[in-house]
């Protein structure tokens, strides 16, 4: 009786599963019907990450100035081989090129084999080292120089004495590690200064501020907090702010709207930005341009997609981009037409001309 | 005598326990493939089927653990630090099959060091992994100074072990899904046909009972504890194998979908009773999903909504079911 009982629910349940997923998959394929000439699939390292939106955003922008389709996936943890799945998965499902972040050294001998059949791939934010294909995203040891120098120029210069916290999200994360690397030879330039970290302050806003308000509670004399991840201005802001007595320094990367309002009141002192709009854009662009052009691009090389270095006083932004005051960048991330009016120049200009901005990819790390 | 007699002799004809599952899977892959005709493909559904091949073999031994009351936290560390610790071991240049059993056998210590501590603290298996998973991670990071193990030498990657798994060498099915299916079969055979199984089922089903029965419980946890420590090593050296590096990251996604897997399958979380194979078909709508999502291009947000709701209603009815259990009891 129980198992007859037990097994009418369970076909019940899972009928009522298939249909609702059959309407979702459904309801959600026409809408592509409309463009059928070329498919981009844009493969992230998570999802629901305001910086990755920032890119996802951007990668949306070239696709509708380009006319194509475009499809955006990415598993909802950052983990190498849910997203290598996801690439596998997308270029089964026929799309025509493939834009994907490289956050594991295991998805290499994957994406070239995907390369092999002749899909073209462009790499973003996330490098590969050994994928063949070309990558879009910042000089990550340079950025971290020069994070490290701005949090030691307001600490003190080289004369500074004390001890600087150093916060890292996803160790063993390539581009982080970088980083890091820049930001720690920035600061060694100071004998004085006394690295605490570099530690692991999670991914996850809950758990990274909490990490944060561990390591200030533990080292209260702190000079500066320096982060390497999206979330950590935001959360050292707020640190910050509530540990009334402390001065100590906030710096960290990406201008999401949480980091920029740190920035504004004064509780975190620096963010650099890697340009998301641009490492959206541009793996869509050169994509298309290939596609369209029929143009290779099944060899290693690194496009340059900026930094952005913004304080509460002053803005500067890549590619003799127009002067932004710090309201217009507050501004420009909470609305998209805004960014892409922003970044017309680079889009017509550096963008268009990908080809002679290709650079050896042993510069992504010089 | 009666014809109500003749007819309970009579033996009914019982469909297998998976049966709802394979239908299942059946009509979700029936709808991708209208959907999107390429899906079908049989080279498509094969390399699919390599790609989420450790998560099945993971929800086929998880399987063990569900049926006896018990869920471990750890197994994606302990797959983690394996494969590390073999990739470590073949850079070093011990040779590749030591360097592979001893990564399966680090994970059989791993995972017979969370049973016996289940065992020894008399604490559940859930709580006892919340921490070594932890620890499982962090001798991970450490052993590999926080960076992916990638063995590069070409006397390592030139290997049999890595050219079979990494799909150098043809052969109509994935080498690797070959070996999943055989790790099944075993799995399968262990769970119902041998004592063993038995006193686990047993002990899921009622531990004092066992207990009294002459049951070596405290035994039995740690032997199921170790099995899963040595499959999660063996998913380890596969993944190796397979994919040609390790990250810091490896493995500490596949929770959700493994347990998830088994559940779907039809392994209660109450504990007493399992399905092996329903797992696999577990496994395989997970995956499915995941694909079809893609191959139809909805936004991923819409796939971990569908997985989601797929968990749910797979533990609702579970919960429901345990429920009426009680009543009658």
């Amino acid at each position: 009786m129980i198992k007859k009982y037990s097994r009418r629910l369970r076909v019940f349940a899972l009928a009522a599963v298939l249909i609702i997923t059959g309407s979702s998959l459904t309801a959600c394929s026409s809408e592509e019907a409309a463009k059928e000439d070329i498919t981009i699939g844009f493969v992230v390292h998570v999802i629901g990450n305001p910086f990755i939106q920032q890119i996802i955003d951007g990668a949306e922008m070239a696709a509708a100035d380009l006319g194509v389709t475009i499809k955006v996936v990415g598993p909802a943890g950052a983990e190498g081989d849910a997203q290598l799945t996801a690439v596998q998965n997308m270029a089964a499902s026929g799309v025509d090129g493939i834009a994907t972040s490289v956050p594991s050294a295991s998805m290499v001998n994957g994406l070239n084999e995907i390369i092999e059949s002749g899909m073209p791939i462009v790499q973003f934010n996330g490098l590969g080292v050994g994928v063949n294909a070309p990558y879009v995203g910042e000089k990550s040891v340079a950025s971290g120089r020069i994070l490290g120098d701005m949090v030691l120029e307001k600490i003190g210069g080289p004369s500074a004495q004390g001890k600087v916290i150093v916060g890292n999200c996803f160790p063993g994360f390539p581009v982080l590690e970088n980083r890091q690397k820049g930001v720690l030879e920035s600061l060694a330039k100071a004998a004085g200064v006394k690295i605490v970290g570099p530690s692991d302050v999670k991914v996850d806003a809950a758990a990274n501020f909490a990490a944060w308000q561990g390591l200030l509670a533990a080292n209260a004399d702190a000079l500066a907090m320096v982060g390497l991840c999206a979330p950590d201005v935001e959360s050292i802001g707020k640190v910050n702010k509530a540990a009334n007595n402390t001065k100590a320094i906030g710096g960290g990367y990406d201008l999401t709207t949480g980091n920029l309002e740190a920035l504004a009141n004064g509780t975190a002192h620096i963010s650099l930005g890697q340009t998301p709009f641009i490492q959206g854009y541009l793996p869509v662009y050169m994509l298309v341009d290939s596609i369209r052009n029929k143009i290779a691009i099944n060899k290693p090389g690194f496009v340059d997609a900026g930094t952005e270095i913004v304080t509460a006083t002053s803005v500067t932004e890549p590619f003799g981009l127009p002067a932004l005051t710090f309201a217009d960048l507050q501004a420009m991330a909470l609305s998209k037409e805004k960014t892409r009016a922003y970044y017309e120049p680079v889009v017509s200009g550096y963008i268009k001309d990908w080809q002679s901005n290709l650079k050896p990819i042993s510069e992504e790390s010089s | 005598m009666s014809s109500v007699a003749k007819g309970s002799r009579k033996k009914r004809f019982k469909l297998p326990e998976e049966t709802s599952v394979v239908v299942a899977l059946i009509v979700l892959i029936g709808i991708i493939g209208a959907l999107r005709p390429t899906f079908l493909k049989p080279t498509n559904l094969l390399n699919l089927g390599a790609s989420y091949a450790i998560t099945a073999l993971l929800a086929g031994c998880i399987v063990f653990l569900l049926s006896m009351g018990e869920i471990d936290l750890s197994f994606g560390w302990i797959l983690n630090l394996s494969a590390v610790l073999a990739g470590l071991a073949m850079i070093a240049g011990v040779p590749i099959w030591i360097s592979v059993m001893l990564g399966i056998g680090a994970g059989t210590i791993m995972g017979a060091l969370n049973g016996l501590l289940t065992v020894v603290m008399r604490l559940p298996l859930i709580i006892i992994t919340l921490g070594t998973a932890s620890v499982f991670q962090g001798i991970s990071l450490i052993s590999n100074k926080s960076g992916s193990v990638v063995p590069t030498d070409e006397k390592i990657t030139g290997h049999l072990f890595f050219r079979a798994l990494g799909g150098d060498i043809d052969s109509p099915v994935p080498i690797i899904l070959i070996i999943v299916i055989v790790a099944f079969f075993i799995l399968h055979l262990t769970l119902h046909k041998t004592r063993f199984g038995y006193r686990i089922l047993a002990i899921g089903s009622n531990p004092e009972a066992a207990r009294l029965a002459g049951i070596p419980t405290k035994k039995i946890k740690i032997q199921v504890c170790a099995l899963m420590g040595a499959v999660s090593g063996v998913g380890g050296v596969l993944f190796l194998g397979f994919r040609g590096a390790v990250d810091p990251s490896t493995g500490g996604q596949l929770l959700l979908p493994v347990v998830a897997a088994a559940i779907i399958g039809g392994t209660p979380l109450s504990g007493g009773a399992g399905t092996v194979w329903g797992s696999l078909y577990g496994a395989m709508i997970v995956g499915a999903i995941g694909v079809g999502v893609v191959f139809i291009g909805i936004n991923a947000v819409w796939g971990t909504l569908v997985t989601g709701l797929v968990i749910l209603f797979a533990i609702g009815v579970d919960q429901i079911v345990r429920v009426r259990k009680k009543r009658v009891s």
